[in-house]
């Protein structure tokens, strides 16, 4: 088989190779990839060994990745490629429905055709159509949502599956106008009727003079502005950002990186899709201020692959600013070099964990590393000192080089300051992004005020207050604080109280459910969300996780026995705190929360004295068929063969 | 600053208990010399730790520090300790000063049965027809850390089975627990990165990328790793259970390496070969050309019995007719007459009483048959006899080969009228059916019968590197010991009682050198000769060998191979730039 890349191609792939060090080609593998899928439409064994030979690697280097991240695919899709997202709050706004509705249009047999989680892309016959499950599409505001190619359908009702294959529905989001509780600093053009991701515009509104006043700064200054705002990382962990760049010393002889984590994938989550869709020049201005300040040459962003859009959009930001000489070599005519680089995910989950991300950049399946000794701060990308910072946080930094740390740090409370943005989905009437002053919201604020409260006749039964991996909360609970006893509705939006109740803020991702949910539905739907997430490298959470889904599908299916909660809970303990990575927490809290709050909801559906009897493993048919074990039954779809002229390379 | 002789020693506390170790250990090496076994399975010492199994989750804590930076001393004085909440993985730490470690507490004890339930779930549980039954890190770790019952009312995860991975190495993936020490030797140590893992989470699959194979010359080393049933050679599995094995510590013979082994035997069958640990010389690995070149000693080719020429027919005959046969044979024969073609595969001790027998017969055309091939950078050395250094030191080899040639053209212009061949075929360098011919006397101790063997007036049956004891020397000067793993097959003999009693017969038994030494009647009789004799062996006894043998000669300037004083230990990938 001959491999016929076109020049235009290959040059392109050159391109993408420059992004790295000469020594560290094996980095562009991921975007190699994503350049041949894009061109041949999937990625064929020629490509693994075309692409391997290409960045000196082995084929299994290339044949890892393919198989590791779900966005590439080694068989063809249809002409028109449709994700469905079927994370929490797409799937309780119709996810399940709107999937079924789109396999009987186009006749796909998702019983049969590749609906398995690993290997999920589903044909029609003539061939037009392939639909997938995905995992969160970070847009969980106007779910259920629906990616067809690289367009985000949202607000996609399970009846409106037709005009959605047909062609008739529009996409796009309307955005209400600020709440009054909101205080809008990062969010401030977002939305907003006029405004465009044009470099002029940003230009007109006041944009890069942060970036000209902070190479008037010397860089302890601006690393001492950062710290003096008491910025908290905006990504999840809520790592104080401050504390996070004085890991770098000021005289370091290697390179230093600095990495946006631009890889949004926490369910609930959606905050950072609108900055990079909206006001990109917000973030590359970040970005430059940051580089300058912990003197980085080269960052990169690191954009998840499901933000094709995004991509583009700061793709075409970066150029803007680099003919205004925000960066390039020389940027702003004082003699600093700087560059930022777009590296595409490829849909994982764990790329949103540093390390996970780095070795993701890296080139290779994105396990996280040990910690000790990969502190990114001091062995991060290529070995190098690396910091990782979210969107959001990145954005904070040009607002507090305008406002000065120690005003910023007005906002908000003492150690938790600041704005942050809160995105609640769910079951509300208005779900969406609110941006306030950290704790000067309540949650009872926050879900009934802004975000419009339950529906009709409903309550609100339960919270997950920040992102799907947060420990979630009983509307009727009361919790007791240092001081005082507050109720449910009184806990303020900030990080230590979130913490003191025994949730966390998160990535700030509020999920709404109501008393119409089922608790043992909505925990089997984020269990399937880690199971299918989890990178696999270390045995907790690699066996757990699907193990939990396991169980908790199987009390759904009805065969729920006495003891499973109790093992869910205890196979939850068995996860927690025993991982490489914070993933086994977050996979772990919902499990232990969920048993542990609504025991009811468990032992309704966890009746049984002894188990039933399985399911046979296989048909009848398979049986008889398999008189000989395959031999080398490898991860390799048939489908592309029959692929014809498309696919051949 | 410490320096190498006198490395720095760090106190660290360990059970209650503290030790001493020298900074730079790892945490679970520690543990383990303390007393302290800490389970593991993708931890290997000359391997990188990825930390991914978390077998190893111990509790860890650091000195408390006062107010004035400086460790708070408790009642006996030592550092009080400040335990973390979480429990720490102990592959990828080392040892610092005021560390404390428990590795017996309820957490830990709680991990591991965690662990061990996490590993078995979707493990197919089918010891009794599986190869690592026996010798495998999930049944001895389950017995001892694991819990009684299961809880797992699901059905396992389904892979691949019966992968034939390469020409060697067999996979079960379904038994695989994801530990990567054999990717990562493949990487790291065979720099063959052949294998990898293939799809996510639970589903994780070990595999070769198809049309790729895992065939390198270390491929059974993965084996070897591999803590459990998923990868098994192709050569040894559904053979024998590993319990019936007997297993003699050994070396390799098939290059100067001499890679450290156990042959794995029953009822006198071998098995297998597997790598022995020894840091001066092959680390824990061997090649796989070394580790399965052991099926020649029981081929049906074997010479068996003593044969004698009568009436052109070779006969089977007694050991004392046919050692009194070759004796008379060769005595009428003056030293330029007789030529020994000696062998870089026989021991020292049998090189030394072919020296003797040399020394009787006043033979100086005597040589050893050079056997070379391809080296790697690995362990496989190009001198492809074991012993070149003994015979060397013995003085039995020319190393130049222009002996051999002599020797030779000797026999042809018919010189030579009596040739002895000790373990060689003369066909190998030349002297082909025509030249045999030309030989009135042409005495074979050997293993196997062959073209050249046919045409002998005496053949005497030896033994294999395996059925036999006896030392050599490798390519960097370490003598090293033979054991005998099984019983020679009929009545082949020990090649030294051979040459022994052929000295004897054709000295007489009166030679000066057996007036010298005495009598000879064991091997270690012979060594101790040789040691009276040659300053290198001074001292040494072949029982005082150690298994890890003895650094005779200065390894360098030697020809063959760089076997690895130590390989590398440490995240070799992520060292910084």
């Amino acid at each position: 088989m001959t491999t016929n890349v076109p020049p235009d191609l290959e040059r392109k792939m050159d391109e993408q190779i420059g992004h790295y060090p000469s020594e560290q080609r094996r980095s562009a593998s991921l975007p190699l990839l994503h350049l041949w899928q894009e061109h041949f439409g999937f990625i064929s064994d020629a490509g693994v060994n075309w692409i391997a030979t290409k960045l000196g690697l082995e084929p299994i280097n290339i044949f890892e990745l393919i198989t590791f991240y779900p966005m590439l695919r080694q068989a063809p899709a249809g002409r028109k490629h449709l994700r469905v997202c079927r994370t929490l709050s797409c799937a309780m706004a119709g996810a399940y429905p709107l999937m079924e509705n789109l396999a009987r249009l186009t006749k796909i047999d998702r019983e049969h055709q590749g609906a398995g989680m690993h290997n999920s892309v589903a044909v029609s016959p003539d061939g037009e159509y392939s639909i997938e499950f995905v995992e969160c599409l970070a847009s969980c505001g106007t779910a259920p949502v629906c990616m067809v190619d690289d367009v985000l359908y949202e607000n996609v009702a399970p009846e409106s599956a037709p005009e959605l294959l047909g062609g008739s529905l529009s996409p796009g989001t309307q955005h209400p106008p600020p709440h009054p509780l909101e205080r809008r600093l990062v969010f401030k053009n977002i939305g907003r009727e006029g405004y465009t991701t044009d470099i002029d515009c940003y230009l007109q509104n006041g944009g890069y003079e942060q970036l000209k006043a902070a190479v008037k700064m010397t860089r302890a200054e601006i690393v001492n502005e950062v710290k003096t705002s008491g910025l908290r990382g905006r990504g999840g962990a809520g790592f104080p950002c401050g504390v996070k760049w004085v890991f770098i010393k000021p005289d370091e002889k290697k390179p230093v990186y600095l990495i946006c984590n631009a890889d949004e994938s926490e369910p609930g989550t959606f905050k950072d899709r609108y900055i990079i869709h909206q006001d990109p020049h917000q973030l590359i201005e970040g970005i430059l201020i940051s580089c300058f300040a912990l003197n980085v040459h080269t960052a990169y962003i690191y954009i998840r692959g499901e933000f094709p859009e995004g991509a583009k959009i700061l793709a075409r930001g970066i150029e803007e600013a680099r003919a205004h000489h925000f960066l390039g070599r020389n940027a702003l005519g004082i003699g600093f070099d700087v560059e930022i680089y777009l590296h595409r995910g490829a849909g994982a989950y764990i790329c949103g964990e540093e390390t996970g991300l780095i070795e993701s950049l890296e080139g290779k399946r994105a396990y996280p590393r040990i910690k000790p000794p990969y502190f990114p701060a001091v062995l991060g990308l290529y070995m190098c000192p690396t910091i990782v910072n979210n969107v959001e946080t990145l954005c904070h930094v040009k607002h507090i080089i305008a406002m000065g740390g120690a005003e910023y740090a007005m906002l908000g409370r003492p150690n938790n300051t600041g704005t942050r943005i809160v995105c609640v989905s769910g079951d509300v009437v208005r779900p969406g992004y609110f941006e306030i002053e950290v704790g000067a919201v309540t949650m009872g604020q926050l879900i009934n005020e802004m975000a419009g409260g339950p529906k009709e006749g409903r309550k609100v039964k339960a919270v997950i207050p920040g992102g799907s991996s947060a420990k979630v909360l009983r509307a009727d609970e009361t919790f007791k604080l240092k001081n005082r006893e507050i109720s449910f509705d009184e806990i303020p939006m900030d990080f230590d109280t979130l913490a003191a109740v025994g949730s966390m803020a998160g990535s700030g991702g509020v999920i709404v459910l109501d008393d119409s949910r089922d608790m043992v539905w909505a925990l089997n739907n984020i269990n399937e969300f880690y199971a299918h997430e989890s990178c696999g490298q270390c045995t907790p959470c690699r066996e757990g996780s699907l193990w939990m889904k396991k169980i908790t599908e199987r009390m759904l299916a009805g065969g729920g026995v006495t003891q499973d909660p109790a093992t869910l809970k205890n196979v939850a303990d068995n996860i927690a705190g025993r991982t490489i990575c914070a993933f086994g927490e977050a996979c772990a809290w919902p499990t232990q929360s969920f048993v542990d709050k609504f025991p009811d909801d468990f032992a309704a559906r966890a009746k049984k004295p002894v188990p039933p009897p399985l399911p046979p493993e296989y048909t009848a048919e398979e049986l008889i068929a398999e008189t000989e074990i395959p031999s080398v039954p490898l991860a390799h779809d048939p489908g592309w063969e029959k692929a014809g002229a498309a696919g051949t390379v | 600053m410490p320096n190498d002789s006198q490395p720095q020693l760090v106190n660290v506390q360990i059970d209650d208990v503290w030790h001493q170790f020298p900074k730079g250990t790892r945490l679970i090496e520690a543990c383990e010399q303390a007393g302290s076994y800490v389970p593991r399975y993708c931890y290997h010492k000359k391997l990188s730790s990825p930390g991914n199994c978390r077998m190893c989750l111990i509790e860890m804590g650091m000195p408390k520090m006062g107010p004035d930076r400086k460790p708070i001393l408790g009642p006996d004085g030592k550092p009080e300790i400040n335990w973390m909440p979480r429990p720490q993985i102990s592959c990828a730490t080392d040892v610092s000063e005021g560390l404390g470690v428990r590795t017996i507490s309820p957490l830990v004890e709680e991990c591991r049965r965690g662990v061990m339930e996490f590993l078995l779930i979707n493990h197919p549980l089918d010891c009794p027809i599986c190869d690592q039954a026996g010798e495998c890190r999930l049944q001895e770790f389950s017995v001892e850390y694991g819990r009684q019952d299961s809880r797992f009312l699901e059905h396992k995860v389904k892979k691949p089975k019966n992968v034939v991975l390469g020409p060697r190495v067999t996979l079960d993936d379904e038994r695989c627990i994801l530990c990567s020490r054999c990717i990562r030797f493949c990487k790291e140590i065979a720099h063959d990165d052949v294998l990898g893992f293939v799809d996510r989470g639970s589903h994780t699959t070990l595999t070769a990328h198809p049309g790729k194979r895992l065939e390198n010359n270390y491929s059974l080393n993965t084996v070897d790793i591999c803590p459990v049933g998923a990868l098994t050679s192709s050569d040894f599995r559904f053979k024998m259970r590993v319990w019936f094995l007997k297993e003699t510590n050994s070396f390799c013979t098939s290059c100067a390496t001499g890679c450290n082994t156990i042959i794995g035997t029953r009822e006198d069958v071998i098995y297998r070969q597997t790598p022995r640990e020894n840091d001066a010389v092959n680390s824990t690995w061997m090649c796989d050309y070394g580790r399965l070149n052991f099926a020649y000693l029981e081929r049906d080719r074997r010479l068996l019995e003593p044969m004698v020429r009568t009436e052109n027919k070779l006969q089977p005959a007694t050991w004392p007719h046919a050692i009194a046969s070759a004796a008379t044979q060769l005595k009428p024969y003056v030293g330029w007459q007789t030529a020994i073609l000696a062998s870089g595969r026989m021991t020292n001790e049998e090189l030394w009483l072919a020296g003797r027998l040399a020394e009787s017969l006043g033979v100086t055309l005597i040589d050893i048959v050079p056997r070379t091939g391809e080296a790697d950078d690995i362990l496989l050395s190009a001198d492809r006899n074991p012993n070149t250094n003994g015979a060397r030191l013995l003085r039995l080899a020319s190393g130049s080969g222009t002996v051999l040639q002599q020797i030779k053209e000797a026999v042809w212009s018919g010189q030579i009228q009596a040739l002895i061949t000790l373990g060689e075929n003369p066909l190998r360098c030349g002297i082909t059916p025509e030249y045999l011919a030309r030989l009135p006397v042409y005495v074979v101790l050997d293993l196997l019968a062959n073209d050249a063997t046919a045409q002998a007036s005496v053949v005497l049956p030896s033994l294999g590197f395996a059925e036999k004891r006896g030392s050599m020397i490798n390519g960097k000067g370490r003598l090293q010991r033979l054991n005998r793993a099984v019983r020679g097959p009929g009545e082949a003999r020990d090649d030294w009682e051979i040459l022994r009693d052929l000295v004897q017969a054709i000295s007489g038994g009166n030679s000066e050198s057996h007036a010298r030494s005495g009598r000879l009647d064991t091997i270690e009789d012979v060594f101790r000769q040789m040691s009276e004799a040659v300053p290198e062996f001074a001292g040494l006894t072949l029982s005082r060998i150690s298994d890890l043998g003895v650094q005779v000669l200065n390894g360098d300037g030697k020809p063959g191979n760089s076997a690895p004083e130590k390989m590398r230990e440490r995240e070799p990938e992520k060292q910084p730039q």
